[in-house]
């Protein structure tokens, strides 16, 4: 599992880490039943603390990626793909909402929001 | 694992009061000016002072009257302190095989190879770094449910300070129901470390966060005179003026980040948050 932090990103640590390990799930690299680090093991690594790490794996267990046997440790769950897809197009719909509602109260017209989303899929190509 | 209710230390010319429950499992950190009353607090808790008012629990009995047995459960090391300076690694090992009946010598002097220290000079001969290490490493190699560190990381260089961590770190690991108590004003150690920090300014407890959340949520705003009129300022725990405007301490940066885009937003770093919280006092006492 290769995780990396960025300290002085605005992202609180924690969404970070569920996002990369969401990612690793979604793409395949962490089947399910494979075991995850201990909490303590992980904050360990990468020198955070523990408790942003359970959290990121609390999160997690509620959306249904992991699965947390007490005393045992965290799992990575039996995920449809289907609905790890549809998980991930969530996430982008939300933070797109948020976007379009800040565009908005700036004033900016329905064209005006398509016209910058464009440019800047433009952009990326 | 540690409770202090209304704990209260009075010496000629300082005070210190403080409440606080550590629970097992966490890496508390302590931070603080010199003289805010970080030792002190080690002190009580290791039953080495007695507090004048108020009671302090360490694994479920007074920290006073903690019996041999319990004592054994406690790793500690102490800023400052240290074996006779003739003494070698290998003549010390006698002592804490003695002083503590879980003392895994072998561990020990694995790990002292390990780190370097050599088990057959006199300690005279080490350097700061070499013998901060064996201070960390004496409080950790008895199965110590609990470990007090002051200071641990003090006057050492970068490398040194990262390798005392990890050491910390590994302890941890081998058993995560192990507790942690550490000390320093050198707060960038600890926001890598502890799981919850305390933050003592002249003998009280301003502030008791989760790491996560003072790097997470609190954050300095940088504005200028206008827009610090026009803004909200509900969430705006500490003001300070500056050349430019205001430097502002929020613990909800990311209300600031939604509803004010363009602002300059920065992550909080512990030592900012010392000077943050610490001139503000001052500025009270001087109204």
């Amino acid at each position: 599992m290769k995780i990396i932090l960025n300290n002085s990103s605005m992202v609180p640590i924690y969404e970070q880490l569920m996002d990369q390990i969401k990612n690793e799930i979604i793409e395949g690299r962490l089947v399910s039943e494979t075991a995850l680090p201990s909490v303590r093991t992980l904050s360990g690594e990468l020198k955070i603390s523990a408790l942003t790490v359970k959290k990121a794996y609390d999160r997690l267990e509620e959306e249904g990626f992991i699965v947390t046997v007490h005393g045992k440790g965290s799992f990575v769950a039996e995920t449809d793909k289907n609905l790890a897809l549809e998980a991930c197009r969530k996430t982008v719909e939300d933070e797109f909402a948020k976007v379009i509602l800040k565009a908005k109260n700036f004033g900016f017209s329905k064209e005006e929001i398509q016209d910058v989303v464009s440019i800047i899929l433009e952009e990326d190509k | 694992m540690i409770t202090a209710k209304n704990v209260t230390k009075r010496y000629v010319d300082f005070t210190l009061q403080v409440d606080f429950e550590i629970p097992k499992g966490r890496i508390t950190g302590f931070i603080g000016k010199n003289g805010a009353g970080k030792s002190t607090t080690m002190k009580l808790i290791l039953g080495l002072v007695s507090p004048d008012e108020g009671e302090m629990i360490v694994m479920g009995s007074s920290a006073t009257n903690l019996s041999i047995k319990e004592k054994e459960n406690i790793g500690v090391s102490l800023a400052e302190s240290g074996f006779s300076p003739y003494l070698r690694i290998a003549d010390i090992t006698k002592i804490l095989k003695k002083a503590y009946p879980n003392f895994a010598q072998e561990k020990f002097e694995n790990a002292c190879r390990s780190m370097g220290l050599p088990l057959n000079k006199p300690m005279k001969e080490f350097s700061t770094g070499m013998k901060a290490k064996l201070r960390v490493l004496v409080a950790m190699t008895h199965e110590a449910k609990l470990l007090i560190l002051d200071e641990p990381t003090a006057g050492l260089d970068v490398e040194a300070r990262n390798e005392v961590l990890d050491l910390i770190r590994e302890y941890m690991k081998e058993d995560e129901k192990r507790t942690v108590l550490i000390t320093s004003h050198i707060s960038s150690d600890l926001e890598s470390l502890c799981d919850d920090i305390y933050l003592i300014d002249n003998g009280k407890i301003i502030l008791h966060e989760d790491t996560d959340v003072i790097l997470g949520e609190y954050g300095i705003l940088k504005v200028d005179q206008e827009t610090f009129q026009k803004m909200d300022k509900s969430f705006l725990a500490k003001t300070v003026p500056t050349s430019f405007g205001y430097t502002c301490f929020t613990k909800e940066k990311r209300y600031y980040k939604d509803n004010y885009p363009g602002m300059v937003i920065e992550n909080v770093k512990l030592d900012e948050l010392i000077l943050m919280l610490t001139e503000f006092k001052k500025g009270e006492n001087e109204k």
